[in-house]
Formats: structure tokens, C-alpha cells, sequence
């Protein structure tokens, strides 16, 4: 488990000091991936690299298992990055060696015997679906399969936490998707504790379980995905997961009410029903719904007539379809 | 054709001539790279963004560097000859020569390392952090070998500074095609100097293209691009 506690971070500069981040309060439970979501400049990048102290915070604990990593020695520190691999936007990769050499590298750092260093390699190469490239030098390899050594190349001491910073934010969708279903693959079969760094909402969406949302260098909201993303709190959350909210909220008569679908059976046509049982013109502002796997998941903004609210609400209570009122 | 000329053609003067030019280029430029490559190595830690910050080791060196540098190499090599006669028991011959082409050329060599360096991708430094690794393995396992192929033009380079170095010490010490120059001015012997000119160009050639056929070949970004562009 890694938590961060009352954790700034102030960067001096000639213009006066700048804020990075302010007493960010943060529990990663293990087995669990938790996206860090937020704009550019939010904090995010200053706040992955003080869980492996490559930014020392200002003031705050960094405390991973059970231990407070900002007061153990540099030995320590060294080892304990063993056991914190992470990866990159631009991969980082060594363009002078090879892939099998990349992913060899901090086994070397380690003095691990080259007969075991080869063996565990290979196994890693094999884990990311690149055995073929292993004699390839970096520049020979497209984006994606540049991540994917970047990947074996953060398990190959085993880590217990993988670290990824804006992983996918330099590869195209199909990549990105991937890339993504690797880094599942890994938390889920080798119950690596991933944090992940990203702008990008679909990545929290595929992947994480847990989610937390950063805005001008302070924790805006965390909690499990499902929870935030179907009523999120605070106006930064809304911005970035239902995006054309706030503007479809603006104006219009009569009651306005968002439905959250968070995973119901997604055959039964609710708001054709919710029209016809209820006798009540129906006006959809907004509405950004997915079907995945034969469930219903999303948003979706109606207006109904002032005089009607009671009788939708009832009907939507009636089906087990949640909502909030907006105002 | 100059009686000079027809000496050195017999006795194999020009070919002594080449040999001592290499011999006191080469070996200045190993030992100038012994003092350089640690002291290049050191500005780039030492350096403000660098791995281990010192910022005043690093003015010092910095200003140490430049003051040596900024010297034209005549004048400092005749500053030089009382500290060569005083180390060396010497001013003249090889010996003092190679003294000479060191101390100027060394802190030449730590600045072409320097900007070797820092043309390492940060992000890959960040990453080796990131595993654990110690300054000295990032020094030898990602810095040296990432910039290996800059590291081979810089030496290029500062060769082909300490040959020429090397032809202007003549003037005060040691042999080598720069002291049968100077000697054929002395006598008027025109054909000499043009073979001297003649043999450090095709010196000079062999060890730039020498040199820069070595950095491409170990350089495993370049072959690529070049298969990239052939297909």
C-alpha cells in the first residue's frame, strides 16, 4: 500500500516560488490500478515522481509499506526502486543495446548472474509478446513495441508497484489499447499494484479500478471509478468525465435530470418507456452512453415538464435507473 | 628538386617525420583524454541539472577550463617551457612536446566530452533513477555508452587540434613534419615543405574518415536510419 501524507511540493524560481502540489492526501491500495487524472500542469508528473522520491517532496510523507521512504538512507532508497518500476511517455529506452539488453539493464544494476538475467528475460519477452525482437535495437521498433520492452524492462526486478506516466499519451488508439490490455494482463496475473498517470479519460475508463482527480496541484476527488465517474463532485471531475455537461445544463425550462448508467441491462429502451408510461414529452440535452458487453454505461440529460419531476422520478425508481437532480 | 628534399627522400626522413607527427599526436591525445574524460565527466555531474549538483566545484572547473582554453596554444606553450624544463628536466625533445599538447588540449578534450554528455536523452537518465541505479552506474552504463558515438567525434575532433598542435610546437620543440618544415623554411627548400603540407593532409584524412567510419558503425541509431532509407 502506498500513502501519501499532507505531501507539497514548491519548486523555487526566480519569479518567487511555484506549487506543484499541495497537501495531497492519497491511499493506493495494493492490487489495484489507480489513474491519477488531470490537466496539463495539475500536478500529476510531480506526483508520480515523489512515490519514487525522483522529486523530493517539500514537506509530507511518502509512506510505502508501512515505511516512510522520505527518511531512509540513499542505499535504501536504491533498493527500494527496485521495487518500483515505471514507465514513460517517450519509452526511455537505451538506443545503443538491444531490446533484450534494455530489458536486461536494471537486472545488471542489480549484479544479477548473467545465466539467471538471460533466463528471466526471456520470460519477460515472452510476457509482452516480443521473443522475435529480442536482438532489435530500439529505433527499429514502432511506438507500441517500444512500451512493451519499456514494460518488461520496469518487471524485471519484480516489483511490487509499476508507475506509468502518461504511458500512452504518444501512441495512437489501437496501441493505446494495447498497451493498456498489457498493463491489466500484468496487475491482474502478476497482482502488480500499477499507478496511472494520465490526461486522457478513456484510459482511466478501460483500466482502473480506482481514480483520482488533480487539479491545480490539489486532490479535487479519489475514490473507486465506478463511484466517481457516475456522480462525480467537484467541477474539475464533471469537466473532464462528462465534458459537454455543464454547457447542456445552461438555460431551458422545466426539470432537469441526469441518468447514470453504471452497468444496467442495456435491450430495455428506458427513456422510449419512460415516455410512453409516464405521458410525458421527454427532451434529451445531452447524452454520452456506451454499450459494452450488453450493458449500459453513461450519461444522459432529460428535461421534463416541472409538474411531471414526480411522476418520472418515480418511474425511473421503479426501473432501478439512478439519477441526480441538476440544477 | 632541393638538396634538403633529396636527403630526406634517401634516409627516410619524411617517413620519420610522419611516425614522430602520430606518435606525439596519438599518445597526447591518450593522455589528454585520461585527464579530459574524468574532467568532462565531473562537469556534467557537478552541473546544476546534473546528477550531483556541487556548483562551485563545477565554476571552478568551468573557469579553470576556459582560462586554459583561452589561451592561443603558441603563447601557452611558451609559458609552458619553464614548467616543462622544471617537471621534465627538459624543454625540448618529445617529451616536453607531449607535456605541452596535454596540458592545452585536455581541457579542449573535457569540453567535447562535456557536450557529448549532454546530448544523452535526460528521459533515459530519469529511467535508470528510476531502477535504482547508482551515479556511477548511470556514469558507466548509460551516459558513456549512450554517447559512445559522439564520444568517438569528439575524439575525432580533438586529434585532428593536437596534430596540428603538434606541427605548430616546432617552432620550440620536438620533431615530427612541423620541425622538417620549419627546418626546409630555413634553407628555402619549398618541395619540403609542400611534401610536409601533402603528408599531414592525408594524416589528417585517415583519421577523420577512420575515425568517422568508427562512430557510425558503432552507432545503432544511424545503421538503421540508413536501412529505413534504402527500402
Amino acid at each position: 500500500m502506498i500513502e501519501l501524507k499532507n505531501l507539497t511540493k514548491t519548486y523555487p524560481t526566480i519569479g518567487g516560488e511555484v506549487v506543484a502540489l499541495e497537501d495531497v492526501n492519497l491511499t493506493i491500495p495494493d492490487g489495484a490500478i489507480f489513474g491519477v487524472i488531470g490537466l496539463s500542469g495539475a500536478g500529476k508528473s510531480t506526483l508520480v515522481r515523489c512515490l519514487n522520491l525522483l522529486e523530493r517532496p517539500t514537506s509530507g510523507q511518502v509512506i510505502i509499506d508501512g515505511e516512510d521512504i522520505t527518511k531512509i538512507s540513499k542505499k535504501q532508497l536504491l533498493q527500494l526502486r527496485r521495487n518500483v518500476g515505471m514507465i514513460f511517455q517517450g519509452f526511455n529506452l537505451l538506443e545503443q543495446r538491444t531490446v533484450e539488453a534494455n530489458v536486461r539493464f536494471p537486472l545488471e544494476l542489480d549484479r544479477v548472474p548473467r545465466n539467471q538475467a538471460a533466463a528471466r528475460v526471456a520470460e519477460l519477452l515472452e510476457l509482452v509478446g516480443l521473443s522475435d525482437k529480442a536482438k532489435a535495437y530500439p529505433s527499429q521498433l514502432s511506438g507500441g513495441q517500444k512500451q512493451r520492452v519499456a514494460i518488461a524492462r520496469a518487471l524485471a526486478t519484480k516489483p511490487k508497484y509499476v508507475l506509468c506516466d502518461e504511458a500512452t499519451s504518444a501512441l495512437d488508439p489501437t496501441t493505446t489499447e494495447s498497451i493498456l490490455q498489457l498493463v491489466k494482463d500484468v496487475n491482474k496475473k502478476l497482482g502488480v499494484t500499477v499507478v496511472v498517470i494520465t490526461h486522457e479519460m478513456r484510459v482511466v475508463e478501460s483500466i482502473c479500478t480506482h481514480v483520482a482527480v488533480i487539479d491545480n496541484s490539489r486532490i479535487a476527488e479519489t475514490g473507486l471509478v465506478s463511484e466517481v465517474f457516475s456522480y462525480p463532485q467537484s467541477d474539475i471531475a464533471k469537466q473532464l468525465i462528462i465534458p459537454n455537461l455543464i454547457r447542456s445544463l445552461a438555460g431551458g425550462e422545466g426539470t432537469k435530470l441526469r441518468l447514470v448508467f453504471n452497468g444496467e441491462q442495456s435491450d430495455e429502451p428506458i427513456v422510449s418507456a419512460l415516455a410512453m408510461e409516464c405521458r410525458v414529452a421527454v427532451n434529451i440535452l445531452y447524452a454520452d452512453t456506451k454499450n459494452i458487453d450488453g450493458k449500459a454505461f453513461g450519461h444522459m440529460v432529460i428535461t421534463v415538464p416541472d409538474g411531471k419531476s414526480a411522476t418520472v422520478t418515480k418511474f425511473l425508481d421503479a426501473h432501478g435507473v439512478s439519477y441526480r437532480e441538476e440544477v | 628538386m632541393s638538396v634538403l628534399f633529396t636527403q630526406l627522400w634517401s634516409n627516410g626522413g619524411f617517413w620519420l617525420g610522419v611516425w614522430e607527427t602520430l606518435y606525439m599526436t596519438v599518445t597526447s591525445a591518450v593522455l589528454a583524454y585520461i585527464i579530459g574524460l574524468p574532467l568532462g565527466v565531473v562537469l556534467v555531474l557537478t552541473d546544476r541539472d546534473g546528477l550531483s549538483p556541487v556548483v562551485w566545484l563545477n565554476k571552478i572547473l568551468g573557469t579553470v577550463v576556459n582560462l586554459v582554453r583561452s589561451f592561443p596554444f603558441i603563447i601557452l606553450m611558451v609559458a609552458l617551457v619553464p614548467v616543462a624544463a622544471a617537471l621534465l628536466g627538459s624543454s625540448i625533445g618529445n617529451g616536453a612536446m607531449i607535456f605541452m599538447l596535454v596540458v592545452a588540449s585536455a581541457p579542449f578534450v573535457a569540453r567535447m566530452v562535456e557536450s557529448s554528455l549532454k546530448e544523452v536523452d535526460k528521459g533515459v537518465i530519469e529511467a535508470a533513477r528510476s531502477m535504482g541505479a547508482s551515479n556511477f552506474q548511470i556514469i558507466c552504463k548509460v551516459y558513456l555508452p549512450e554517447a559512445k558515438p559522439s564520444l568517438i567525434v569528439g575524439a575525432v575532433i580533438s586529434t585532428v587540434t593536437i596534430l596540428g598542435y603538434s606541427a605548430m610546437s616546432a617552432t620550440i620543440a620536438g620533431g615530427g613534419l612541423g620541425a622538417i618544415a620549419t627546418r626546409a623554411r630555413n634553407v628555402y627548400a619549398d618541395d619540403v615543405i609542400w611534401l610536409c603540407v601533402a603528408l599531414t593532409v592525408v594524416v589528417v584524412q585517415v583519421i577523420q574518415e577512420g575515425g568517422m567510419f568508427l562512430a557510425r558503425k558503432v552507432d545503432k541509431r544511424r545503421r538503421v536510419n540508413r536501412r529505413t532509407k534504402q527500402s
